[in-house]
């Protein structure tokens, strides 16, 4: 069995590739970094390996667990079954497509997922942000079914290594559009600001991992507005720079509100999505969107909004 | 001796994690923008809550933070983030009082939401914002 984690030997790329986006910065758009959100956003990536190291343990072994019952066997070389990497990875991509749907539908995941967004900025810095308790919750369910059609455990979890070494460059500011095709098809800065936004209209969407042709499919594709400045963040933004408060704001109020909650609706903070609150006392997402939407004023004819004496809109 | 491969990681890492945010530091990236109008106060307001249209509005004389006030009564607080901006409508938990730093009278806010800091404002009419404030948690004393 090949014992290989690509994420490693791409940590001296990483550093590189940050610092060419600084240098990018300080010519172009010195915004684009704040140092002490860097110094969190990579604190958190530091933080998640060693999380990685010392509660990762459970996910595998319920991927060994049921690897033992798998659809298809590839035999014990399977690593040499080259058309099964790629098979294996596009599965996989479907799968985080899933999960990471679901980390942000469900709170129980987003309270591990919400570190990713909680910064104010979007740079390479901002990819590292990675959570420190991904393996508190359910996300690994999401993987089973990939085990159990017989892909092993050891070749999904490079594959996802690769997943998230794709993912490191599309958050930048610094590429504006890649090509119509690859556009099309995979997922790309473009598209990843559009999932890192605060924008109403932008709330939910772009879900994909490597490939956005998920989100085209399952109706959570939503394009980059060339009209308005994309706000990066979270609805309430932290307003500090406490790294334990960064990670483990979201449990806490999680765990609050679910202490609070009438017995009968304990379950709906667990499981609602984020925003949800059985007093209708909070916004949702869903909320927030069809909110700002109300509040566009009625389109008269297809060039108002392209005339400044006709008024202009709110920004999403 | 020798070292375990995950520290002798997490020891390179965090070396690493302190030289990028010092290089950063270094070439100055970052900025610190200002609420040097209402527009840009008006403009903050509406990122913190969608919506949020102030009707009337007391911004810091520095250009730190700024507060607000819409036609239904809310009041939210804006204070600069690193080089954004973050903002919460005040509620209960909100308190206000004024205090006395190099020979102003600075208005002090505490919202009373976990690690989001006390915003120090030196606005016209502090007084007047206070009692605002403490009026929206039931107390009169600024």
């Amino acid at each position: 069995m090949p014992d290989f984690n690509p994420t490693q030997y791409a940590v001296p790329l990483f550093v590189i590739a940050v610092l060419a986006e600084m240098i990018w910065a300080r010519l172009r758009a010195p915004e684009a970094y704040e140092p002490k959100d860097t110094l969190v956003s990579l604190s958190f990536g530091l933080g998640s390996t060693i999380a990685g190291a010392l509660l990762g343990g459970f996910a595998l072994t319920l991927m060994f667990l049921a690897y033992d019952y798998r659809v298809f066997d590839f035999g014990p070389e399977w690593w040499a079954v080259w058309w099964a990497w790629p098979l294996c990875f596009g599965l996989d991509d479907f799968a985080y497509y899933w999960s990471h749907r679901a980390g942000h539908r469900i709170r129980w995941m987003w309270a591990a997922h919400v570190n990713h967004h909680s910064s104010q900025h979007y740079n390479l810095s901002t990819a590292l942000r990675q959570t420190w308790t991904g393996n508190l919750t359910i996300g690994i369910l999401f993987t089973l079914p990939v085990v159990v059609l017989g892909f092993h455990p050891a070749m999904i979890v490079i594959c996802g290594g690769f997943n998230l070494i794709y993912q490191f460059w599309i958050h930048t500011e610094a590429i504006d559009r890649m090509p119509r095709w690859f556009e099309a098809v995979m997922n790309t800065p473009s598209h990843h600001r559009v999932h890192h936004a605060t924008n109403p209209r932008y709330l939910d969407r772009n879900y994909a991992g490597v490939f956005i042709v998920w989100d085209r499919l399952f109706g959570t594709f939503e394009p980059e507005s060339r009209d308005e400045p994309i706000r990066y963040g979270i609805v309430k933004q932290l307003g500090s720079f406490n790294l334990l408060w960064a990670v483990f704001h979201e449990w806490i109020g999680m765990i609050a509100d679910i202490w609070r909650a009438p017995w009968r609706h304990k379950l709906g903070y667990l499981l609602r999505e984020p925003g949800w609150s059985h007093d209708g006392s909070r916004e949702t997402s869903d909320m927030i969107r069809e909110a700002w939407r109300a509040r566009q004023p009625p389109r008269q004819n297809p060039v108002s909004t392209e005339n400044p004496i006709a008024g202009g809109t709110e920004p999403a | 001796m020798e070292l375990p491969p995950l520290l002798l990681q997490t020891a390179g890492s965090l070396v690493a994690i302190l030289a990028l945010a010092g290089f950063a530091r270094w070439m100055k990236l970052g900025g610190t923008p200002l609420l040097t109008d209402d527009d840009g106060v008006r403009r903050a307001a509406g990122e913190v809550e969608g919506g949020f249209m102030p009707v009337s509005i007391a911004r810091d004389a520095r250009g730190l933070a700024a507060l607000a006030r819409d036609a239904q009564g809310r009041i939210m607080v804006i204070k600069r983030h690193g080089n954004r901006f973050a903002g919460r409508i005040l509620d209960e938990r909100a308190r206000a009082m004024l205090n006395k730093e190099l020979g102003e009278t600075l208005l002090v806010v505490m919202p009373g939401q976990t690690l989001f800091g006390a915003i120090h404002l030196d606005i016209d009419a502090p007084r007047a914002w206070a009692e605002a404030i403490n009026r929206v948690n039931g107390r009169q004393d600024a």
